[in-house]
């Protein structure tokens, strides 16, 4: 049995910050379905929101946040976020992250959408990618223990408190048993639970799925963020930094389209904006060839292009067959994140004891009903760091936790049946593989940026079908080294269980706040449905019930760009 | 368009050795090799390969495809087939084949921390730094530790081409105590240093460039300008 007393689950910026921030006097581990380096935080691109600026103020960043998040955010957890940022980034420079620096030496900071200032540190368009391997370096002067291409599979709960983890070795083929007196999850987002996606295969939502399974609360789900700029046909992300140097979105005739839909910010009017703006353009027959509208950077040179947006450029190049300092680059919205997650406190806290989580896998909820580019980033680095520290006050002053035989022995005999080639159950000519391409298709069409309830109403109901077939259906090949199809099988099942949630907060959300936006319920309820949307397993099913949103210093108004 | 992939296969719990197996699978030409892989794993869901990001960020899908050293997520289709219908996929060279195209990767990890991979924050540093000093310190930053440039080099052996980018990086950052200090650690002759640096962008996907001259040409500090 391996121990250590705070266990990481997941190796990006919100592990990898939370391992960090743990002292040498505690135990702590990661553990990552990939090796750190491959996360998913290395695709972002934009930058990370911090109040530098001398007529910047963090109240600013405060209310751009929660008027973006169309006042579904936390307002206390939000104000932790903004105020946290400045130092934080601050301490990355010291950890020797490569920002891209202003002509005085400090740093430079760009425009980013829903955002009053440009406030986004960035460098150039790797800036997930460059703290990613900042914080891994980072862990390797810690000498953190790191336990990569291993899959968490269960949380072994005793006594109503986290006590462990079961966890699944790829190379060797064997299930461990970890004791951990505290577990922080974070394992990322969904992305994968629809067929139009900026994110890697990785992101299919096990942690959100198992500490659902676990007990714990999972929040907002039905809000997931649409970007509004993917490359045409692969959906790989063009970033938001992309509009946020001056780039255009123009439809078929020329026009610079988002005057009519935000007239104020543009462009760079928050994303739930312009992903509708843009199917609105492409519904009424000004997307190109019917499909696409085009992003256009031809007009700032290729100078800045090549200075600012390189990785954009290489990505446009490569995979539209488009150089951007020249010609538009074909874009589409495509699902890019979640603002749902497991419910957390502003300490990291869910509401299983021993069990912690930031960064997309939670819901803190400093994003409310939409996101703000830049602020995921910094949410990673900001409760990435509190869910570490607190994670070890919290086993500091803590004895082991129970962990009986008989849990342990149950749960390793039930996954032991669970991921064998059961005889029998093959031939039928269903698969994974075809379960995953119906469920990311439906969610694609019809829980997508327009919702409309007769839709949503189809789609719980197939969701539920698929997870009949799926439970019939039995992994592929067993546990074997590096058995792929394995980990498809239990990736499909997370997707599974949290579309449900996702179609179902959704259907039940007869109202448009931010991303959630509903064909027959167009306006914001503020009487009905100013308040957060709580899912949690009971029974095998989930079990819906609402959360009183915190409102410190802005009361709802009307949202306008 | 139909293509073949011809795949290396290897299970050490099976097979006496590697052997290769033919997949057709229809694909766009604007696609990619990873894509076709998917097709070819929902044939054969017993095939082994690693992939996440399928952006040329993350690093996970390098292997040798037809003959070079790349990323399966950044190859064309169009590029693969140019001298033929049939890729040709093999695991990485210079990596232990643990299973199909998956190579053991952990030494290499681990010969990052030959190379004190990690800034050693100078006392007297100020905060600020020079745009084009940072400007150059942006492309050594981009590597994505995919292992390609080590697949690459017959005799890596002694210079650990994982540990050697990030002390070029490091050696020129001006937060950085060691600076060129750093090139002395590693112990590797600067004649090499400089031919791995100059074949450096031809067989990085991420095209990383550095200026060769690496030893007496860091960075002067003091003033947070480039020397002339």
């Amino acid at each position: 049995m391996i121990v250590h007393e705070v266990l990481v689950v997941g190796g990006g910026l919100a592990g990898l910050m939370a391992a960090l921030s743990i002292s040498d006097k505690t135990d702590a581990a990661v553990l990552s379905k990939i090796y750190p380096t491959r996360s998913h935080s290395g695709a972002a691109q934009g930058g990370f929101n911090a109040v530098l600026g001398r007529n910047d103020s963090i109240e600013a960043h405060v209310f751009d946040t929660v008027k973006g998040s169309d006042y579904l955010g936390d307002q206390d957890a939000i104000e932790v976020l903004c105020s946290d940022g400045p130092e934080i980034i601050l301490e990355l420079e010291k950890m020797g992250v490569p920002w891209t620096r202003s002509a005085d030496g400090g740093l430079a900071q760009r425009s980013l959408g829903g955002a009053g200032f440009p406030r986004a540190c960035f460098a150039a368009d790797f800036s997930g990618h460059v703290v990613l391997h900042t914080l891994y370096e980072q862990v390797l002067r810690r000498g953190v223990k790191i336990y990569p291409e291993r899959h968490l599979l269960e949380l072994l709960v005793e006594d109503e408190r986290v006590a462990g983890a079961l966890v699944y070795d790829l190379a060797s083929a064997r299930i461990d048993v970890i004791r951990a007196k505290q577990v922080i999850l974070a394992t990322g987002g969904y992305g994968r639970a629809f067929l139009k996606t900026t994110n890697a295969h990785a992101n299919t939502g096990d942690g959100m799925a198992i500490a659902y399974r676990a007990g714990a609360v999972l929040s907002d789900m039905e809000f997931v963020q649409f970007h509004p700029t993917t490359l045409y046909g692969t959906n790989i992300l063009v970033s938001e930094a992309a509009r946020g140097e001056g780039g255009y979105l123009v439809n078929t005739e020329g026009e610079r389209f988002m005057a009519r839909y935000a007239p104020g910010k543009m462009e760079l009017a928050p994303r739930d904006v312009v992903s509708r703006a843009i199917f609105k353009e492409i519904k009424d027959g000004r997307g190109f060839n019917g499909h696409y509208i085009h992003l256009d950077l031809t007009h700032l040179g290729e100078a800045l292009v090549a200075d600012r947006l390189p990785q954009v450029r290489d990505l446009a190049i490569r995979y539209a067959g488009v150089d951007p300092a020249r010609m538009p680059m074909p874009i589409e919205p495509a699902q890019h994140y979640s603002m749902g997650g497991v419910r957390t406190d502003i300490l990291g806290e869910t509401t299983v004891s021993g069990l912690l989580a930031a960064g997309e896998v939670a819901n803190v909820s400093v994003h409310g009903a939409n996101r703000l580019g830049g602020n995921s980033l910094l949410e990673t680095v900001v409760f990435g760091r509190r869910a570490g520290k607190r994670a070890e006050d919290l086993a500091k002053n803590q004895p082991w936790p129970h962990l009986s035989a008989g849990t342990v022995t149950r749960a390793l005999e039930r996954w032991e049946v669970a991921l064998s080639p059961r005889s029998g159950a093959r031939g039928t000519g269903d698969s994974t593989f075809d379960i995953r391409r119906e469920l990311t298709s439906l969610m694609t069409d019809q829980v997508g940026v327009f919702r409309i309830g007769s839709e949503l109403e189809d789609a719980v109901a197939r969701i539920r079908e698929l997870q009949v077939r799926y439970r019939r259906l039995p992994p592929s090949y067993g546990v074997q080294p590096f058995n792929y199809a394995l980990i498809d099988y239990l990736e499909v099942g997370y997707l599974l269980e949290l579309s449900e949630l996702i179609a179902a907060g959704a259907l039940a959300r007869t109202e448009s706040r931010g991303a959630h936006y509903r064909l027959d319920y167009p306006q914001r309820d503020d009487e009905m449905w100013l308040h957060h949307t709580f899912a949690r397993l009971r029974d095998g099913c989930p079990e819906f019930s609402s959360g009183q949103v915190k409102i410190t210093r802005y009361e709802p108004r009307e949202r306008g760009y | 368009m139909e293509i073949a992939l011809s795949i290396c296969r290897f299970d050490p719990e099976k097979d006496s050795g590697p052997f290769f197996q033919e997949y057709k699978v229809t694909v766009k030409s604007t696609q990619t090799v990873l894509d076709a892989l998917m097709l070819a794993w929902q044939q054969d869901p017993s095939l082994s390969f690693r992939r996440s990001c399928r952006s040329a960020i993350c690093g996970s899908c390098a292997m040798r495809i037809n003959s070079r050293p790349a990323l399966a997520c950044q190859t064309l289709i169009a590029k693969a087939t140019e001298d033929g219908e049939t890729i040709v996929l093999e695991p990485l060279p210079h990596f232990r084949q643990l299973k199909d195209l998956v190579v053991d990767f952990d030494p290499f990890f681990e010969s990052l921390k030959s190379a004190v991979p990690w800034i050693v924050l100078r006392n007297d540093y100020d905060g600020c730094m020079a745009p084009d000093i940072a400007r150059e310190l942006e492309d050594p930053a981009t590597c994505i530790l995919c292992g390609i440039c080590r697949a690459e080099c017959d005799d890596a052996g002694d210079i650990k081409p994982a540990g050697l980018i990030k002390t070029l990086r490091f050696a020129r950052d001006p937060r950085d105590a060691l600076g060129e200090h750093r090139l002395r650690l590693l112990e590797v002759p600067l004649e090499i240093l400089r031919l791995f640096i100059r074949n450096l962008p031809e067989m990085c996907p991420k095209g990383i460039t550095m200026r060769e001259d690496v030893a007496g040409d860091v960075p002067d500090r003091d003033k947070g300008t480039k020397p002339a």
